[in-house]
């Protein structure tokens, strides 16, 4: 019994940051209707820049590091709008997807180049867990728990609360409604791409602390919050949360049945179990014929 | 020819066709009007297939059509255009109409490379009655532009000559006249009269009221996703709960 | 010389690869980003077949079968949405299938691939049958061409078109675009099998580190190079972005910058891509006449 409650423990953790994930992606493809399959990227060059900030010349501790690659993290954001996916939104959709998937490569690939292939960690010693009621949990998931609700927090309130929330939820629900009521939509794809960007530099870092880095991490998430995505359903941002903590808990719980390997199998096989059964996610809406 | 019995859809809370009975029987050219948002082009979904009805049943020649997929109702000759133009923006002009074509035998792949023979006396009959339509449309001496690169008013040409290729035994034509010039108007219209003299039902959202009262001889008219009056255009005119819904929304400004 | 025939096998490789794409991808307007799948099953089946002592040209028609086979059964599923799901559902397939040939060590050996795959034996052994096995793909790479050319002309081919242009509009006059899709990814998927099987028995030892999405990119950007939706565009292609992939070895570059060389050559691929669908989407050749 132990043994499952602390799989389903690290599966919160790790849905937690899942979820961080997913929120920039659902929001992206909510606000501009496409699916940015370089959006793992962010994720990795969060991780990697906040790996350069802890080092020669700089040594800052990761939680300063974490500022300024978050930051960066965020330009490069914007600079895939600016550049490559705003001149081709009203063009072929094919186009624009063929685009985000060559950005994606060449962003792993400036990874490589840059920081080289092997794994690389913050250089935390591994501590051992601390007994929680039976269950082991290390300082660091305490961290990168406390860090992922914290976000997730404000990401709720920038959310719910404030004007800008508003716009960005009433722009991904009806792009022309929203239009008719004001809101500009420069200012929100703007903040469509600094708020993704952010969460998914977030996620990169705290998921970072905890196992490690290496290129390939921007698209084995990719594929974790697209599962979340397509569970919470398309566009849907509490949706997305909710996935994401569903896949982090599915494939922590998976391990107790298959072998290990599989791990990243679970996403994959529910995002065909949803392409199959509920296309429209949990409780998503999704348009039809226009 | 076409039954509707109590179909009914909404979309979330939104009634978008409520309980909507009517028939259609062999009456050449048949209209559906009613002010924007009424529910026309969404009964025009529902009965090609588009989208699924929640409440009702449909009927085309005595069968049932409501549930089956679109493409298995199109093949019943039942054929649709779209509200907004959709030709292949891609393919040349003569292709747009090739590829209408009902029961290709080039469509199924073992045909393509054991059948060639057949599939190319097809295609040749084909290409033939593409032109002979593309006349008829006075398009033929554009048959090899890309469809994309046509006019407007040539690409509504074009996707009425695309449902003609099909064979149609009736045709939907959602808002065929929306922002043409009066010109191509008129070359629509004698086509659109010429099928109806075929034999081929007609079937179309107009909002072009002296065109409805010029070619329909019936017209049905919708208010917020219900049918509220059904008639001859002179009748239609004159009925107070037609002019009500088009009035009540000119007090709203739309 | 040797190596000159090395990179023309490689390229007619890449050809009947990129051939089997462009019908899915140019034709159907379907953005298969998983395609390195089929093309790893198509050489492990040959492979597995061929090293358990069957002839050759059994493994290579099995091959040819089971990635069709598997080409058909994501395809059914994966197509039922429209829109950006099939690139999702595509892209972690070829992650899931290489994560299979990684784990599944009792029949794939796992990371350590499958060493000693053999030539057909009419072909005679190394280098000496090299000249062969040109003339092998050659006439493989001009029956595919001409199976293809003849299918994309054919009615069949149009009614791809007319899907990729506009699948309401495919339904409205009577066609059903999800068989038509179904049946462009099953061809599809044979042809990559195929082209995955020659690879085999070419390179005579495959890894699941030959089956990544860096393949899948190299296939892509063969097709888009060379023009999406043309017959000859994937075969020049594939020419063009081999014979750059292979020239960069007789380069002088100092063994210190060595480990740059791959992931600048990934940075390249990757901003070609963005560059060809910001500039010229349509590639080298183009589908249509002004």
């Amino acid at each position: 019994m132990e043994y499952y409650a602390q799989l389903l423990l690290n599966g919160i953790i790790a849905g937690s940051i899942y979820a961080l994930f997913a929120v920039g992606l659902t929001m992206v493809y909510g606000v501009f209707r496409f699916i940015n399959f370089a959006h793992g990227e962010l994720i990795a060059w969060g991780a990697y820049l906040a790996l350069f900030f802890t080092r020669s010349p700089f040594y800052l501790p990761i939680y300063f590091a974490a500022l300024p690659a978050l930051l960066i993290t965020a330009l490069i954001g914007l600079a895939q709008d600016r550049f490559v996916f705003e001149p081709l939104r009203h063009g072929n959709r094919i186009t624009l997807l063929i685009a985000s998937i060559g950005l994606s490569y060449f962003l792993r690939n400036a990874i490589r180049l840059i920081w080289g292939s092997d794994l690389q960690t913050y250089g935390f010693m591994p501590t051992r867990g601390i007994d929680l009621a039976g269950l082991s949990i290390t300082s660091a998931q305490i961290t990168m728990m406390a860090a992922a609700i914290l976000f997730l927090g404000i990401l709720y309130i920038i959310l719910a609360h404030t004007m800008l929330g508003k716009s960005l939820r009433a722009v991904a629900d009806n792009m022309t409604l929203a239009q008719i009521m004001g809101i500009t939509i420069k200012k929100v794809s703007l903040a469509v791409w600094v708020l993704a960007s952010f969460f998914s530099a977030v996620g990169g870092v705290l998921l970072a602390v905890d196992t490690n880095l290496e290129p390939m991490m921007g698209l084995t998430n990719l594929l974790k919050a697209f599962a979340a995505v397509l569970l919470g359903g398309a566009g849907n941002v509490w949706g997305a949360l909710l996935g994401g903590l569903i896949i982090g808990v599915a494939e922590n719980l998976s391990v107790a049945f298959i072998s290990p390997g599989y791990k990243d199998f679970i996403s994959f096989a529910l995002i065909i179990l949803m392409l199959l059964f509920r296309p429209k996610g949990i409780f998503g809406i999704l348009g039809g014929v226009r | 020819m076409l039954k509707i019995d109590n179909v009914t859809k909404s979309f979330g809370g939104l009634m978008a066709v409520n309980d909507v009975s009517f028939q259609l029987d062999d009456t050449g050219i048949t209209g559906l009007v009613g002010p924007n948002g009424s529910g026309k082009t969404t009964l025009f979904h529902l009965i090609t297939g588009f989208y699924k009805l929640d409440r009702g049943q449909i009927h085309f020649k005595d069968k049932r059509i409501s549930g089956l997929a679109p493409h298995v109702i199109s093949r019943m000759g039942l054929v649709r255009t779209f509200q907004q133009t959709r030709v292949l923006p891609f393919l040349s002009a003569l292709e747009n109409l090739m590829a209408a074509s009902p029961g290709q035998t080039g469509e199924r792949l073992s045909s393509v490379f054991f059948q060639p023979g057949r599939v190319k006396l097809e295609e040749n009959n084909n290409r033939e009655r593409a032109m002979q339509i593309l006349g008829l449309l006075k398009l033929k001496s554009l048959d090899q532009h890309l469809a994309g690169r046509l006019s407007f008013g040539q690409q509504k040409l074009l996707e009425l000559g695309r449902v003609l290729m099909a064979r149609p035994k009736m045709i939907l034509l959602d808002e065929p006249t929306a922002g043409i010039n009066p010109t191509l108007i008129r070359q629509l219209v004698d086509v659109i009269r010429k099928l109806a003299r075929k034999g081929i039902q007609v079937f179309l959202i107009e909002h072009n009221m002296p065109l409805v009262a010029e070619i329909c001889e019936k017209v049905f008219v919708m208010d917020s996703g219900s049918l509220i009056f059904s008639g001859t255009p002179s009748e239609t005119r004159q009925n107070p709960r037609v002019i009500e819904a088009y009035l009540g929304r000119e007090d709203y400004g739309a | 010389m040797d190596y000159l025939l090395h990179i023309f096998i490689v390229s007619l490789i890449y050809a009947i690869f990129a051939m089997s794409l462009n019908l899915e991808l140019g034709f159907t307007g379907l953005y298969n980003f998983g395609h390195v799948a089929f093309f790893g099953i198509g050489a492990y089946t040959s492979a597995l077949l061929s090293l358990a002592g069957h002839p050759v040209t059994l493994g290579m028609v099995c091959s040819m079968i089971v990635s069709g086979g598997m080409g058909a059964l994501l395809a059914i599923p994966a197509l039922r949405l429209t829109g950006d799901y099939f690139g999702i559902a595509t892209l972690s397939f070829g992650e899931i299938t290489r994560l299979f040939f990684l784990n599944e060590r009792w029949l794939t050996k796992g990371p350590m691939g499958l060493p000693g795959i053999p030539r057909p034996t009419w072909i005679g052994e190394g280098v000496a049958g090299l000249p062969w096995f040109l003339i092998f793909c050659m006439l493989l790479t001009l029956v595919v061409f001409i199976l293809t050319r003849h299918l994309t002309r054919s009615p069949f081919g149009r009614a791809l078109k007319v899907v990729r242009e506009d699948e309401y509009v495919a339904q409205a006059l009577g066609k059903n675009a999800l068989s038509f899709k179904i049946r462009a990814v099953t061809v599809g998927s044979i042809l990559a099998g195929l082209a995955g099987s020659l690879w085999a028995h070419y390179i005579s030892y495959i890894s699941p580190a030959d089956f990544t999405l860096t393949e899948t990119i190299l296939v892509l950007l063969c097709v888009v190079l060379g023009g999406r939706g043309t017959n000859w565009g994937p075969i020049l292609g594939a020419f063009v972005i081999i014979f750059f992939q292979e020239i960069i070895r007789f380069l002088p570059i100092p063994a210190d910058f060595d480990r740059f060389v791959a992931p600048i050559q990934g940075m390249v691929y990757g901003a070609v891509l963005i560059i060809l669908m910001l500039k010229r989407p349509e590639g080298l050749l183009q589908e249509y006449k002004e």
